[in-house]
């Protein structure tokens, strides 16, 4: 390990630290509003980033983070639902064995999420095998459709899932902590994963595929170990979003999801892991924030009506304005890392003098 | 030149300056004066309203929004001495949006009770929030039998689809004399599926016998399959609890096919479009419904609809009723709660009984509204009452 990476790794251990310090103060004393988005953000953040690993980093066009996401989701849901609920929300049709004789407890809800993890990335392992091998937009369309195939498996499948009434009653364990250190991790190891020969395989493979395996790169082997990591961590946001919102149905994870997080990362910049952190940020607190334009006005004794739908339209014009002026992402394929940040900071400090 | 340049430089900078401080000046005086408009603000009784706005059912919450302000002008803008404020809050139709409003509304816009979203999804992932946060929540159409479930500060408007679904196995077995009905409900609507699943369980119960269960999906454009089986079972009545446009389409294809019985249909009906869409097809159609909005049972309900048909020269439909009831049961609860304690308007509202509000009499039990289901019929493309069940 040579200096810069130590201190770079001290520093990591230093931003994690203070986060954590972070979270226990803001658990204490943020509003349950704020803390309701910050949820949000830091749940897009893992689901943009493992997203941006197969599409902006390996280059291969996926239209499938809302499938993934679905089948995290439902497991964890049907892991860690209380055994009451199980009786009471599965009226139509009883839950199969043998998930009706038994549920997680709380301090199971790690386990529940990497169970929900794996079970996505046994699906993309499954669908990877057989379309990773094509070249080309392929893998758009054969995601699309899994993303669609789950839909209507969850609509259909109801001794399993409860079709389309959904599950309710799901316990609310997400809280900060949870998804604070996902967030954190998931972009850690990312972001580890793309520094190493690994990562830089898969960017050949992203930049000329023919010329990657021509350097020796197993274009297949590689190309499915980043989707299948990709569906893993697809599949834990999806275990945390149903464990915030405490309900999960067919129509939660529809294509609508995998659109979100196509905005994420290209706005933030295909190929840029902080890209997608910090518009998955941006994403979460613009829509709460814009809601400011679609609430009544009052100036002293005049009152001007709110128009409801308006922060959509600022919403997507501020799309619009960004796209044009950063084609390519907020940060393109760039990334902030800590020498950008301490190259900044002496910079300003040589100039000032 | 070079002093001129410096010259102008200098007032443009100086421009910049005077700019910068009358816009610091302007922003003072917007602050004081959303200041006082906080001050005045204070004495409203605020009601929060998280409805779908925008997205993909928009049109159910911006009926029920038009039904909450034609309610609020039919019985008044004031209890406890004080003006309500109605804050809305859009929630996109989507249901993490649903939870962030909600948190908002509490949170934020520090309201005492809410209007929840229309669709049952969505409600539940508002009830949690409501129940930890102690804010009673009352959906006007939210009919899933789990929105209730379990929950204290949790209410609706309007009837469980089970209660629904009771209400029309009853009517087929009594009133219309069927011995055999068949199914066809839609599978990609949670509404739709449990009405199919209660009805085949009422139905049965009564004395009737299920010939043929059969499934679509919410778009579909073509029936005849499922169609062509349910005719060869040979029904005397065919069940379709979908909405107005599944619903009008397979009446359309079932007289295409030569069936000449009876069709059930359920509330997602109760929308012109079923005629528009299924012309002389949907002739004699029966569906349940919550209201009939021709005939007010209620002196509040005849103000409504006249205040509607004034304002908008149509009929009013029942989410727009239903949003009227969700006013009315609230304030009727904040009223005799004596004061704006949520705890207290949540006790207040769980014992509503008998209270007169648009679409009839509200009598509230375990947060879910009891009260008698409309059958109604299609007869020369206009919709008759035909008459109520008590369930």
């Amino acid at each position: 390990m040579g200096r810069e990476e130590k201190r770079d790794l001290a520093l990591t251990l230093i931003l994690f630290a203070v986060l954590m310090l972070g979270v226990s103060l803001a658990e204490r004393y943020l509003n349950t509003y704020l803390i309701r988005i910050l949820n949000t953000a830091c749940i897009y953040v893992v689901a943009a980033v493992a997203y941006n690993l197969i599409n902006g980093i390996t280059g291969q066009f996926s239209l499938g983070p809302n499938g993934f996401m679905a089948i995290g989701g439902y497991t964890v849901a049907i892991l860690m639902l209380p055994l009451v609920q199980k009786e009471q929300v599965y009226f139509l049709q009883p839950l199969i064995w043998p998930f009706n004789s038994f549920s997680f407890p709380s301090h199971l809800f790690l386990l529940a999420l990497f169970l929900g993890g794996v079970a996505a990335a046994l699906a993309a392992l499954l669908i990877g095998i057989p379309t990773l091998r094509l070249r080309g937009d392929y893998l758009a369309i054969a995601t699309f459709g899994f993303g669609e195939i789950i839909n209507v498996l969850a609509n259909n499948f109801i001794p399993l899932t409860n079709g389309a009434l959904g599950i309710k009653g799901i316990p609310e364990y997400t809280n900060l902590w949870w998804t604070v250190n996902w967030a954190f991790w998931s972009v850690f190891m990312i972001k580890g994963l793309v520094n190493s020969s690994f990562g830089r395989a898969l960017k050949a493979i992203r930049e000329n595929e023919v010329a990657a395996e021509a350097m020796g790169v197993n274009l297949f082997r590689h190309k499915l170990l980043s989707f299948v990591l990709s569906g893993f961590f697809a599949g834990v946001a999806g275990g945390l979003f149903v464990t915030l919102i405490s309900t999960v149905s067919p129509s939660l994870f529809t294509f609508t999801m995998t659109f979100n997080l196509l905005i994420i990362i290209v706005l933030g910049g295909l190929g840029s892991i902080t890209g997608s952190v910090v518009t998955a940020f941006i994403f979460a607190f613009l829509q709460e924030i814009l809601r400011e334009v679609e609430a009544p006005i009052t100036i002293g004794a005049w009152t001007f009506p709110g128009i409801p739908g308006m922060r959509m339209v600022v919403f997507s014009v501020l799309l619009v304005v960004m796209m044009i002026f950063y084609r390519r992402g907020l940060f393109g394929d760039k990334e902030i890392s800590w020498q950008l940040i301490i190259d900044r900071i002496k910079g300003r400090n040589e100039s000032e003098k | 030149m070079v002093i001129l340049w410096q010259v102008f430089t200098k007032i443009l900078e100086r421009g910049i300056l005077e700019l910068r401080r009358l816009i610091s000046l302007f922003t003072v005086f917007l602050l004081v004066l959303s200041f006082s408009g906080i001050v005045l603000a204070q004495e409203t009784v605020k009601i929060g309203a998280n409805l779908e706005i925008t997205g993909g059912v928009a049109a159910y919450g911006q009926m029920i929004w038009e039904g909450v302000n034609i309610a609020k002008e039919v019985v008044g803008d004031e209890v406890l001495g004080k003006k309500v404020e109605l804050v809305l809050v859009d929630n996109k139709s989507d249901r993490v949006e649903s939870a962030n409003a909600a948190t908002r509304l509490i949170d934020y816009e520090k309201v005492v009770v809410m209007v929840g979203p229309a669709i049952s999804g969505s409600m539940l992932a508002v009830g949690p929030i409501c129940e930890e946060k102690q804010i009673p929540v009352i959906s006007a159409s939210a009919t899933s039998p789990l929105v209730t479930q379990g929950k204290k500060f949790v209410f609706r408007a309007c009837f469980r689809d089970d209660d629904q679904a009771k209400a029309a196995a009853q009517f087929a077995r009594s009133e219309l004399q069927a011995q055999t009905a068949a199914i066809l409900s839609d599978i990609a609507q949670d509404y739709c599926v449990a009405l199919g699943n209660f009805f085949k369980d009422a139905f049965i119960e009564k004395g009737g016998q299920v010939v043929s269960e059969q499934n679509c999906r919410s778009g579909d454009q073509d029936f005849s399959a499922q169609l062509t089986t349910i005719i060869n079972a040979n029904p005397d009545v065919i069940y379709v609890p979908n909405y107005y446009t599944e619903t009008a389409l397979i009446c359309q294809q079932a007289r295409d096919l030569g069936y000449e019985g009876m069709i059930l249909g359920a509330d997602g009906a109760d929308a012109p479009e079923l005629v528009s869409i299924g012309g002389d097809s949907v002739e004699g159609v029966y569906f349940t419904a919550h209201a009939d909005t021709t005939q007010a049972i209620t002196e509040i309900g005849q103000k409504f609809f006249d205040l509607y048909r004034e304002k908008h020269g149509r009929e009013p439909s029942a989410f727009e009723a239903l949003g009227g009831d969700s006013y009315v049961i609230i304030l009727d609860a904040i009223k005799r709660a004596g004061e704006l304690d949520p705890v207290k308007i949540r006790d207040a509202m769980e014992d509503t009984e008998n209270l007169e509000v648009i679409t009839g009499v509200a009598t509230i039990v375990d947060g879910d509204n009891k009260k008698p289901i409309v059958v109604k019929r299609v007869e020369n493309g206009v919709f008759k009452f035909v008459t109520t069940i008590e369930y």
